[in-house]
């Protein structure tokens, strides 16, 4: 491990498939309540994920994720995500992104339950709007 | 000539089903390989799913779900029956609706209100061939079941089961064991158990999983959690019905090209031997009438002497 202890290995898996495994100087990952950033060292960790975007930082180059949800592992320098979706920043149209929001606001939500749900989406739609604006 | 003509005819038929059977065997085989890597690759997310719930459980958090909640006496339930939308895939759709059938007549005889969700052009001609209406059916499934696809059947069972529409949701479908050894089996899917939350669906052993066991007895890890870990677990019981709810999908699809496979492989081979066995028919038909001409040639000469 001592010639790895610099570096955070990254792992971000679906239900689907791995699908990126390697090695990064940082990660920025979306929690439920707000960003976490994780540099090597960092103690064991397990935590909620929200909606949101996650950042990967190797040698100075920033790769951007939006995260659908889901949850993360720290330990011994090995970051493991478990989302439902991950999408590279730069594949998310910002077009269908903001017709999504706009479609998760209108749906009317009469019961608690739908209401949890509906919150869900939107916020959903949000970081993808989000995410989706912020290339550049 | 006109018999041994007839048996040429009939070999040419043979040859060409044989054709197409071979054929298929191959593609059932290419396919087979590509679900089953499909499969293998899902297996991460639950080994991991897995391992998390198992550090969680470690902290002495307990689980309490909506989808633990066991109601009795059920009396409404849900089967999603899992077949394939095209035939020639052996005793694949047969054995399953054989179970379904089964599990619904004693499910019925203990008086539960049972309906079905069917997937599968198959299962579909059967439930209309019985009479039965299933509540909703499902033909856009191939070989290559998506996630997104599953789950938003699976949010849809969470929301009945959690409004109280249905108290059980079974699933009949045939179990992956091995790739020789597939099994048709009604399963029940929820009410979940707390053991199954935590349950690896890993099946295959393979190397990659040996990563990470020299830490994963032994010492504990010591874990900061966030929010706590009781409401993780909570949120990984929802996750992990789905993802087991895919893995009903992923095994029925590589079922479906391994009995395709064998029943080609059988039918290619019978064509084989039928073949063979017309060839042997048409020398001897050939010969009978060689020597047929012959006699009758040497009658004649016979006759003029």
């Amino acid at each position: 491990m001592s010639t790895v202890s610099d570096r955070l290995q990254c792992v971000v898996v679906t239900p689907e498939r791995t699908l990126f495994d390697q090695p990064v100087d940082f990660v920025a990952l979306p929690l439920y309540d707000g960003e976490l950033g994780v540099a090597p060292g960092r103690a064991p960790l397990i935590g909620r994920l929200g909606f949101g975007e996650m950042r990967t930082n190797v040698g100075g180059v920033t790769h951007r994720y939006f995260l659908d949800g889901g949850f993360a592992q720290v330990r011994e320098n090995v970051v493991t995500v478990l989302t439902n979706r991950a999408i590279p920043a730069e594949q998310i149209d910002p077009a269908a992104a903001a017709a999504e929001l706009e479609r998760a606001k209108a749906q009317p939500a009469p019961t608690e339950a739908e209401q949890a749900a509906k919150m869900r989406a939107v916020e959903r739609a949000r970081a993808q709007v989000h995410i989706a604006s912020k290339r550049g | 000539m006109a018999k041994a003509r007839a048996i040429i005819k009939r070999r040419k038929s043979v040859q060409n089903i044989r054709k197409i059977t071979r054929t298929m065997e191959l593609i059932a085989t290419a396919r087979f390989k590509k679900a089953f890597d499909r499969a293998t690759e899902a297996e991460a997310y639950t080994r991991k799913i897995a391992e998390i719930v198992a550090d969680l459980g470690a902290t002495g958090a307990s689980i309490s779900h909506p989808l633990l909640a066991v109601r009795e006496p059920v009396k409404t339930e849900r089967m999603l029956i899992l077949t394939s939308n095209r035939g020639l895939a052996g005793g694949y759709n047969g054995n399953v609706l054989r179970a379904a059938t089964l599990a619904y007549q004693s499910a019925a005889t203990d008086g539960i209100n049972v309906t079905f969700d069917i997937v599968g052009k198959r299962g579909i001609t059967y439930a209309k061939f019985r009479g039965l209406k299933p509540e909703s059916t499902y033909t856009t499934f191939e070989d290559r079941p998506q996630f997104a696809e599953v789950e938003v059947l699976a949010n849809q069972y969470i929301q009945l089961y959690t409004s109280g529409q249905i108290d059980r949701l079974e699933v009949a479908y045939t179990r992956f064991i091995s790739s020789s050894r597939q099994e048709a089996t009604v399963q029940t899917l929820l009410p979940m158990t707390a053991s199954q939350v935590g349950e690896s669906t890993a099946r295959h052993r393979t190397g990659t999983a040996t990563k990470e066991t020299p830490t994963r007895h032994g010492e504990r890890v010591p874990y900061e959690f966030l929010p706590d870990a009781e409401s993780i677990l909570e949120e990984i019981v929802p996750v992990s019905f789905k993802v087991r709810l895919f893995k009903c999908f992923l095994d029925a699809a590589v079922s479906e090209q391994i009995s395709r496979m064998v029943a080609m492989r059988g039918a290619t081979e019978n064509a084989d031997e039928m073949v063979k066995s017309l060839t042997m028919l048409y020398n001897r038909a050939r010969q009978a009438q060689i020597t047929r001409e012959l006699a009758e040639i040497i009658g004649g000469a016979a006759a003029l002497k």
